[in-house]
């Protein structure tokens, strides 16, 4: 990771099948409430021939964070490498932050007084949240922070296609291009038998 | 009805929230919603309220705050309040019942806007639990309002009608209230000023309601909505930014209608604990009401 | 599976017939997009539903359900018309093939698109696509099995390939889709009523085989069963078991089980619910002297029967609380290391089944043969279980699979190359998992059968001599210059016995060698067969021609034949189901008697598909109880077309009922959706817990419920089961549908 390293998703719509494996791994992972989704897959055009595609989708950790301009109590903070997190315990589940928000990744559990919001969760790009790393306040309030562990988010991690990509965006577009520049070179393998690429002497 | 009625409501709101397939902002609309952010043609309210939300409602508010007491100031120092007399005679004017519903719609009043203003300037007040049980009670006081709004305004909105001839005058004057003089002043049972303030508050308080119960069920379907084309996520996003705009008007108009009540009439808000007016106070601030009464015999 | 996951990625088009691997094998799939990526490979997806696979597909072929060999023929007929086969395969490697070329001629596009509702220009387009775009792969499962004529289904697939010349390489061969973790090697050690572990059959020999090698009386063996003859006879199926149980009351179809129906059901992780015709599972069970149900989750036949007493419910120990062998769809083996003790009560599936025959007193018979290898006194589980495998199962190659070598292979995964499963560094010699036949405790493996580019040592084979040297004067071995590489044979050559060893070899065996040998490759517990041929460069098997015809099948070569309920009357005519087979797995089957019991369309207008979610496989047992997989589908639903519900006043997200022609009903939630066309309906059949719109999880012990429940599938799908393997035909049955009120 570069100096100016930023973390982003981007998601591969040839690959993703909408098999939910991110949706699930992240809310196994994580152990949340059934009723947040912090990623979820979303189909365009289905059952259409030609038009169906799918997408998973979370927080994507924008630059310029639209709910953290509008969060009234400035709970949100955006780390060096660029993920975006927020302090559950200023949060006053206001729900600006989903109206400012392009993607609907805020999520609110409905615990309360009286039905009313409660504090807002959202992907944390699997990086906790303010407290002390890896404590047991940040796993309740967050779940997993595996990025201070040096793993990928659990969502890329469990892909079962490879069609969401994390990291720092540099390295994001370097895979993609490979894909992209590799089309039709046929397939990345040692040939069958081992008479051909190794065991020869030199 | 009415247990069908509460059996629905219950019924909703277990379906409220949550990332259900159907919702309205999480489910199928969610990609939809994405991709028309910001894009042409599109109404732009995530961008409207990001930037108005961001940089214009914390400033706003404080403008209010800090430029209506001042104005205050200035007029209760140089002009000076309106004293009456309660010791002499005394009209009945406000019956028990709009004594009640004015108590309750003011006891709501007493715990909706500070708790709006605080949190608006949540950062200041570090957000966290004190400014989360402001947004509770905000949320438990707003049934208060809801059901002291409509009676007010059905019992009132005769009263309340514009009589050119009065109104104008009053307007003109600005209610007398720039002088020092005690000269009977064009005015009903109630005066220009009274007027927009109720008109404000309760058709202003209905919207507030309303963009409330939006805000407060956040996710689900309205047809009507969406015969206007209006995704629900741009639905929020509209009824946020009107709530807190009218919200900061009627934060002013409130600050008036205190100081009025209390300092530039002084002891006037004594009318709706008792229901009563000193004679004076009505010959001179309600001049026309006044002759109402005296020709109908009742002073 | 011929080849691989991995080796998808060689491909250069793959055709997919019945299968839904974007669904059913997400991780495995990617191997099907890298080769769209990087090889320009071409996707065609043949089914009756526009599946997630579909929608990645370059190609969609919406086929009638269960009209796959017209679909077939029809790409035959434009194959030999066009001379797109590859005639010097066909003639050194395959036999027959010119009765298939006289049957395609028939099937012209036109009446290809008449019988699968596939116009003539798509089916000339895929083709000509597929049979020019170089080695294509051919994938299917469950899709192109589940089918009264399923056997044939599978015959014809693998005939298109070898047609085009496809088998055998790279990028080619015929790739089935293996559903659940496991069902290859349990299939492998003959999890099936018809065959003994590795396909060795019931013949005498084979028990008497079998007998020596688990160290056991044959006579005692043979005195287990009622008489001697019942030792070949094959068994009840999964499908039809609960025949047995009803045994023939209230018309329902004979049985021939010496007089007695059957009594007691031990069930092993089986979802109930994953087997058609539920009302008759639900009888069948009810009829149970006894019910024994093993698995980690109350297994949903507890709640459908009404039976109340003698129902076990074992709790039994997952994969993660045990280790051992799983066989992955390539034939390759992995070990699986115990990660945790068994949780609470719950007992593995080996200490349930060692207690068992302790108790029916035959435990040092079952545990004998484990001892052998290194006369122990006693065994050590799993490892002597592997090696004891290994050392009997010599039909499909099993030598090489000892404890040691599978554990060296899943400990040194990272070693091996992912496309072409390869190792390198000290690993190097050897293929991943040593995909069967792994001929000896060296042999690489073989991630390619029939691979004739590659020496028997490395991997290379031709087609198997089974069925002798010549059929009605043709030779059945293969040609000359077929040979796998390195091969002291040229051509084709007969399977490897005593007798014929020495001649076929050119080899002189010793005295303590011909003392040693046993009568065939097969039997041959010395394994000097197999030494010998690996030095001669020889498959034990022989090299010889495929079959695409099977003189002792009902259908010498496959034929196209409705469905018992087919939405066309017209072709039932033209091609009717076979005739009724008496004493089919032990019980009397109905094919054209129930085909033409009356017009079945008429009154059941709708084609009825049935498949699988993604995040649910088989009876969804074990996905309904974990909260997050439920919640991504928490009811049982149907995909319908819009039109189609609009003529039945269905409305989206209400509920709906659907009657099959057996007389039983479901009651689901319709799910608009355009991946059905308006002539069919798909529902997923992971639900259970609902039976004919009655809700039974309250008959569930407290705190056993899933998260999510609902009618079975199965329930409605139709009767109807393979001609051969009596699988059921669940993807080509008929449905009635109408509005469900909601009650208040």
């Amino acid at each position: 990771m570069g100096e100016f390293a930023r973390l982003n998703f981007y998601c591969d719509e040839h690959r993703c099948i909408n098999c939910d494996g991110c949706s699930v791994a992240c809310a196994e992972a994580h152990e949340l409430p059934e009723y947040i989704s912090r990623r979820k897959v979303i189909t365009m055009n289905e059952g259409i021939e030609n038009m169906e595609y799918s997408l998973s989708i979370a927080c994507m950790h924008c630059t310029d964070a639209p709910c953290q301009q509008v969060c009234p109590v400035d709970c949100f903070y955006i780390r060096a490498d660029g993920i975006v997190l927020h302090d559950k315990d200023k949060c006053i589940g206001c729900a600006y932050c989903l109206y400012a928000c392009p993607f609907g990744a805020p999520q609110f559990p409905l615990d309360g007084a009286f039905g009313t919001k409660g504090v807002m969760d959202k992907c944390t790009m699997c990086a906790g949240g303010p407290e002390e790393t890896n404590s047991h306040e940040e796993r309740e309030l967050y779940g997993q922070n595996r990025i201070s562990e040096g793993k990928v988010p659990v969502c890329a991690a469990m892909c079962s296609t490879k069609a969401l990509l994390v990291g720092d965006s540099a390295k994001i577009s370097d895979i993609y291009r490979e894909r992209i520049l590799s089309k039709g070179h046929g397939a990345k393998t040692q040939p069958y038998g081992w008479d051909v690429a190794y065991g020869k002497k030199l | 009805m009415k247990k069908r009625y509460l059996a629905l409501m219950l019924l909703l709101s277990t379906f409220l929230f949550g990332a259900k397939a159907d919702s309205s902002i999480w489910g199928n609309n969610l990609l939809s919603n994405i991709l028309e952010y910001d894009k042409e043609g599109s109404l732009h309210m995530g961008h409207y309220f990001t930037v108005i939300q961001s940089t214009y409602i914390q400033p706003m508010l404080l403008f209010v705050l800090i430029v209506i007491p001042l104005a205050f100031a200035a007029h209760y120092f140089i002009v000076g309040p309106k004293v009456f007399s309660h010791s002499g005679k005394s009209i009945m004017v406000f019956s028990l019942f709009k004594r009640i519903n004015h108590a309750l719609a003011a006891i709501s009043f007493m715990v909706i806007i500070p708790t709006g203003i605080i949190m608006i300037f949540g950062d200041f007040f570090g957000g966290g639990a004190f400014v989360r049980f402001c947004k509770g009670a905000h949320a438990i006081a707003s049934p208060l309002f809801m059901i002291s709004v409509i009676p007010m305004l059905l019992t009132w909105m005769k009263r309340m009608i514009f009589s050119p001839k009065d109104d104008i005058r009053w307007l003109k004057i600005v209610g007398g209230y720039l002088s020092k003089e005690k000269k009977p002043i064009p005015a009903g049972m109630f005066n220009m000023g009274q007027k927009i303030y109720f008109w404000f508050v309760t058709l202003g308080g209905l919207v507030m309601i309303a963009t409330s119960v939006i805000l407060y069920l956040v996710d689900f379907e309205l047809g009507i909505f969406t015969s206007m084309g209006l995704s629900q996520i741009d639905v929020l996003r509209i009824s946020a930014l009107t709530h807190n705009i009218i919200g900061i008007f009627i934060v002013a108009m409130f600050m008036v209608h205190i100081y009025m009540s209390v300092f530039a009439i002084k002891d006037a808000y004594k009318s709706m604990i008792d229901g009563t007016i000193p004679e004076e106070e009505v010959k001179i601030l309600h001049s026309s009401y006044y002759k109402e009464l005296q020709e109908k015999g009742e002073v | 599976m011929t080849n691989s996951l991995g080796d998808i990625q060689n491909a250069k088009a793959i055709i997919i017939f019945g299968a839904n691997p974007a669904v059913n094998h997400p991780v495995g799939f990617q191997h099907f997009l890298k080769a769209q990526e990087r090889n320009n490979a071409q996707m065609i997806v043949v089914d009756p539903v526009f599946t997630k696979t579909a929608a990645k597909a370059d190609i969609y072929v919406r086929i009638r359900p269960g009209t796959d060999i017209a679909f077939m023929y029809g790409m035959l007929h434009l194959i030999f018309k066009n001379g797109w086969e590859d005639e010097d395969f066909i003639n050194d490697r395959v036999y027959a093939m010119d009765d298939i070329k006289a049957e395609a001629a028939k099937w012209t596009p036109e009446k290809v698109s008449d019988v699968t509702g596939v116009p003539a220009e798509k089916l000339i387009q895929v083709t000509k696509l597929y049979a020019s775009a170089g080695v294509g792969t051919l994938i299917w499962a469950m899709g192109l099995t589940q089918h009264s004529i399923g056997s044939s289904n599978t015959r014809l697939a693998p005939i298109l390939q070898l047609a085009l010349g496809n088998m055998g390489k790279e990028g080619g061969g015929t790739n089935i889709l293996r559903g659940h973790d496991n069902v290859q090697g349990a299939t492998d050690m003959g999890c099936l009523s018809d065959t003994l572990p590795g396909y060795y059959g019931l013949s005498e020999g084979s028990w008497k085989y079998f007998a020596s090698s688990w160290g056991v009386d044959f006579e005692w063996l043979q005195g287990r069963f009622k008489s001697s003859e019942w030792m070949g006879k094959k068994g009840f199926t999964l499908a039809r078991w609960w025949a047995g149980a009803i045994n023939g009351k209230d018309g329902n179809d004979q049985i021939h089980n010496a007089g007695t129906g059957l009594k007691n059901l031990f069930v092993m992780g089986n979802g109930i619910t994953s087997i058609a015709q539920q009302a008759k599972v639900k009888e069948g069970l009810d009829n149970l002297d006894m019910l024994v149900l093993c698995d980690p989750f109350v297994n949903e036949a507890a709640i459908l029967t009404d039976k109340q007493d003698d129902v076990f419910i074992l709790p039994a120990a997952t994969q993660f609380e045990t280790s051992g062998t799983v066989v992955a769809t390539n034939r390759s083996v992995q070990w699986r290391t115990k990660v945790v003790d068994p949780l609470y009560e719950s007992k593995t599936d080996q200490w349930i089944m060692f207690e068992l025959a302790k108790r029916l007193g035959f435990y040092d018979e079952f545990t004998a043969g484990m001892k052998i290898k290194e006369n122990k006194k006693d065994f050590t589980w799993p490892e002597d279980a592997t090696d004891e495998i290994a050392r009997i199962i010599k039909t499909i190659g099993l030598t090489g699979w000892t404890a040691k070598r599978v554990k060296s292979h899943t400990e040194n995964w990272h070693m091996f190359d992912q496309i072409s499963g390869r190792g390198y560094g000290k690993m190097k010699g050897e293929y991943y998992g040593l995909p069967w036949p792994c001929w000896t405790e060296k042999h690489s493996g073989s991630p390619v059968l029939y691979n004739t580019d590659r020496s028997v040592a490395e991997g290379g084979m031709g087609f198997r001599n089974r069925f002798g040297l010549e059929h009605d004067g043709t030779n059945l071995l293969a040609e000359d210059g077929s040979a796998p590489k390195d091969s002291f044979i040229e051509g084709g050559y007969p399977e490897i016995n005593k007798d014929n060893i020495e001649k076929v070899l050119g080899i002189t065996l010793t005295e303590d060698e011909k003392a040693k040998i046993g009568k065939n490759w097969k039997v041959d517990k010395s394994n000097i067969i197999v030494e010998k041929c690996m030095e001669k460069g020889l498959a034990p098997y022989g090299n010889a021609k495929a079959r695409a015809k099977v003189w002792t099948f009902p259908d010498q070569i496959p034929m196209h034949r409705e469905p018992l309920h087919s939405p066309r009357a017209d072709l039932v005519k033209e091609f009717p189901s076979y005739e009724d087979k008496s004493n089919h797995f032990r019980v009397d089957t109905k094919y054209v008697s129930k085909q033409t019991e009356q017009e079945w369309v008429k009154d059941f207008p709708i084609n009825l598909v049935t498949g699988r979610l993604v995040n649910m496989n088989g009876a969804g047992m074990e996905n309904r109880a974990s909260k997050y997989l439920a919640a991504l589908s928490p009811e049982m639903f149907c995909q319908i077309h819009p039109d189609l519900a609009g003529k039945y006043g269905i409305r989206d997200k209400s509920m709906m009922w659907i009657h099959s022609p057996e007389g039983t009903k479901i009651k689901v939630k319709a799910k608009y959706s355009f991946s059905v066309s308006e002539d069919r309906i798909f529902i997923p059949f992971h639900f259970a817990g609902h039976f004919q719109g009655e809700d039974l999880t309250h008959k569930f012990p407290a705190g056993t419920a899933p998260y999510a429940s609902g009618e079975s599938a199965n329930t409605v799908t139709n009767y109807g089961y393979d001609i051969v393997t009596q699988i059921p035909e669940t993807k080509g049955g008929l449905c009635r549908i109408e509005y469900a009120k909601e009650e208040a």
